[in-house]
């Protein structure tokens, strides 16, 4: 929904000042967007979807061919960037995705679910990157259910439980607000849901 | 056998579930449209049968060789059909399907996961060539006056004949998946099959068979068949159907069911062998399928600089989306054979206006070559909207799962749709201008009529186009595995009966006035004030329904897909 994907049935989403319903077009020009499953145009090339995503979000022709080549580099993808993603496995497609959220450098990347399919590098690498553009300023929102994940790179925690957020904070909120101050994300999460599992 | 039933009652509910969601309304609508439309195709099969057969039965002497022949001839082609369709579906049942990987993690053997999706694949290829064949069946039925015996005869005759069908192309299909991986090999067998297509179509329209109701040349054609009265191959599991079918048509119940016999006992026989070899051969193959590239050409990978200077003066997101739309579109080679499909039914349609018989006609050629000229425009809007149907249509349901790439791009999906226009309206375009300046040309119109069909494909093309996109994008289909074939869905129906009344109705408002209009610049006078204003209603009232049909339904199509 703050992608832009889904309308919202009520509220408003705002996007770094505007109203995504208003201005879809403007919101989603400074979104990063990255979905949990890497669905993408088989019969592109990485290097084609990268120029693809760099008209669309209207990058500058100039700042295209250098800002791309540093981004499929930093996602280990160069040697790929001329091959049809039909042939890429599920966890390159999954860093070509974010090599081309990260493209237009968008003040806010919306990612759901984002070491779905990556190995071990690969969490390492999207960790540290998802880190050091929060550290720079960028507007990290983040879903998952690996709670670890979460614990490791996150400023504010918001748990949701059937469709309601139950509770938003920094680990220590969440931790004052589990009574519980050696406790885990785990811990805290199944603390503040009552241990249900979430269906 | 419980394990096979267990695979294969995934598909039973996911059928019972479809035919229960959604409202009754809804389904009620769509049951009376393809009903009525398969109505009238069986209706119309019978129809032609029965009148062929009829006419047979009065040529003294030959009646039952022709008809004999024909039924031969219709037997071959359905076995033909069968072969062809259980080859593309045992393909993409056995080794290319999105289920695969769940139906093969689980406890069931290879050979029992090949015998349930066997009976899928008959069942799927063999429907529809099964109630198509009815008509034929029952025609002959009608015309040799045949008993209950016959008609309860045919299902046992018909359903070998699906089963040996299916059998051969599952085995062909398994042993040659061993050599070469399944996504080639469909791409070999479409490649393939399209060109034997086009080599009989063009073949067919060179014998001129419009020749064959000069009587002469009839005869001939009688004394052909007549030395051609020689038995088919004992072997061909065609030639035990045809026997059985034949001898129950007049009335002879042992060789009925020896030919029967023969026809089950192969079947039965095939599905063992078949069957059993799968069980060793299958799951190799399907491994295999799994760990090769699909593509059987090697694509050529153009640097994006060339397309980006034709395309430089376009805004960015409009560039990226054509630049997408058309290199998607070149690098799917699946897409090929029905190009090249176009390509040759187009050759034939012009090649037909080339060898119009007009001066062995009564009516003045005149007159009939310019009236052909007229019909040849909405002869020429329905080409177009067959190709529409097929390329225009599913424009938006192949975006497929890679629809959130569009959904949360900052381009509204308006834009989106406008694009999608531009890239087929263009070439739509062209193709059907040069369709009807050719004709034209062979026709020998007027400049009257000439200028006429121009300016009203230019006008009609818009409207076409806007409908394939806009109905689309009101009825997408992303979950489907095979998008092209969307055409055959509720949408793609609705698509065709559209672009027919919108057609039908261009040529209607302008037949009044274009006769008038002719007629004066033939006689060399003028028209009345009362005729003029005709004409100009008329002409207005073409101009406004070609604008409602191309903004409708993209409106319509955008708010759709938005929501």
């Amino acid at each position: 929904m703050m992608g832009g994907v889904l309308a919202p049935t009520e509220g408003t989403v705002w996007i770094d000042g505007i109203n995504i319903a208003l201005d879809p077009a403007a919101a989603k020009r400074r979104i990063g967007f990255i979905p949990d499953r890497p669905y993408l145009y088989e019969k592109l090339t990485g290097m084609e979807f990268m120029r693809f995503s760099a008209d669309l979000y209207g990058l500058k022709d100039v700042n295209f061919p250098q800002r791309a080549r540093q981004l499929l580099n930093q996602f280990s993808l160069d040697g790929w960037a001329d091959k049809l993603i039909e042939a890429y496995s599920h966890g390159m497609k999954q860093r070509l995705i974010f090599s081309a959220a990260l493209l237009h450098e968008p003040t806010v990347v919306i990612v759901d679910e984002p070491m779905v399919g990556l190995d071990p590098a690969g969490i390492r690498l999207v960790k540290e990157i998802l880190r050091g553009l929060a550290d720079g300023g960028t507007t990290i929102f983040m879903s998952t259910h690996t709670l670890e994940i979460a614990e490791d790179i996150c400023d504010r925690i918001g748990i949701i439980q059937e469709g309601k957020l139950i509770a938003l904070g920094t680990t220590a909120d969440l931790k004052r607000a589990a009574r519980s101050q050696e406790a885990d994300l785990e811990e805290i999460f199944l603390a503040l849901t009552g241990g249900k599992n979430l269906p | 056998m419980r394990n096979v039933i267990s695979l294969l009652m995934p598909r039973l509910w996911s059928f019972r579930n479809s035919l229960l969601k959604g409202d009754s309304r809804d389904r009620w609508v769509r049951l009376t449209l393809f009903g009525s439309i398969g109505l009238l195709f069986w209706g119309g099969t019978f129809a032609i049968f029965f009148r062929v057969l009829t006419y047979f039965q009065s040529v003294e002497g030959f009646g039952d060789i022709l008809a004999n022949k024909l039924l031969s001839m219709v037997i071959m082609t359905f076995f033909a059909l069968l072969i062809f369709s259980s080859i593309v579906t045992s393909l993409s049942k056995f080794y290319l399907s999105r289920d695969l990987v769940l139906v093969h993690s689980l406890p069931v053997t290879p050979g029992k996961i090949f015998l349930a999706r066997w009976i899928e694949t008959t069942i799927d290829s063999s429907w529809m060539v099964i109630v198509y064949s009815l008509p034929v069946f029952l025609s002959y039925g009608v015309v040799y006056k045949a008993g209950p015996f016959y008609y309860g005869i045919l299902s046992l005759a018909i359903l070998p004949l699906c089963l040996i069908a299916s059998g051969i192309s599952a085995l062909f299909v398994v042993l040659t998946a061993l050599l070469l991986p399944a996504g080639r090999l469909r791409t070999v067998f479409v490649l393939f099959g399209f060109s034997i297509f086009v080599v009989l179509l063009i073949a067919f329209r060179l014998m001129r068979p419009e020749q064959l109701v000069n009587p002469d040349a009839f005869a001939s054609l009688v004394l052909y068949f007549k030395s051609l009265e020689t038995p088919s191959s004992a072997l061909l599991p065609t030639t035990w159907v045809y026997d059985s079918i034949r001898a129950a048509l007049t009335g002879s119940p042992e060789r009925t069911f020896f030919h029967l016999g023969l026809s089950w006992s192969f079947s039965f026989a095939l599905i063992y062998t078949t069957t059993w070899l799968a069980g060793k051969a299958y799951f190799q193959g399907y491994s295999k399928s799994q760990t090769s590239q699909e593509r059987l050409f090697k694509s050529r990978v153009f640097s994006g600089s060339r397309e980006n200077i034709l395309l430089r003066f376009l805004s960015g997101p409009t560039r990226a989306l054509i630049t997408k739309e058309v290199k998607t579109f070149y690098r799917d080679q699946t897409q090929w054979p029905q190009v090249f499909l176009i390509v040759a039914l187009i050759a034939v349609y012009l090649y037909n206006f080339s060898v119009l018989p007009l001066e062995q006609t009564p009516i003045k050629t005149v007159y009939l070559q310019n009236i052909i000229s007229f019909l040849n425009m909405g002869l020429s809007a329905f080409v177009l909207t067959a190709v529409a149907a097929r390329f225009v249509f599913p424009a938006v349901s192949i975006e497929g799962d890679a629809f959130w790439i569009v959904k949360s791009a900052p381009v509204s999906i308006r834009i989106f749709l406008w694009i999608k226009f531009f890239v087929y309206y263009l070439p739509l375009l062209a193709l059907a201008e040069i369709l009807i300046v050719l004709t034209n040309i062979l026709l020998q119109v007027t400049p009257f009529m000439m200028g006429l069909s121009v300016i009203t494909i230019f006008l009609m093309v818009p409207g076409v186009v806007a409908m394939g996109v806009g109905l689309g994008a009101i009825y997408p289909d992303f979950q489907s595995e095979n998008p092209a074939q969307s055409v055959t869905s509720f949408g793609g129906l609705l698509f065709m009966i559209l672009c027919a009344f919108f057609i039908g109705a261009v040529i209607i408002l302008e037949a009044g006035p274009v006769y008038q209009l002719f007629m004066a610049d033939l006689h060399g006078r003028s028209l009345s004030t009362l005729q003029w204003i005709w004409v100009i209603v008329s002409f207005s009232a073409v101009i406004v329904l070609c604008a409602l049909a191309l903004l409708i339904p993209m409106r319509i199509g955008a708010r759709r897909l938005a929501e």
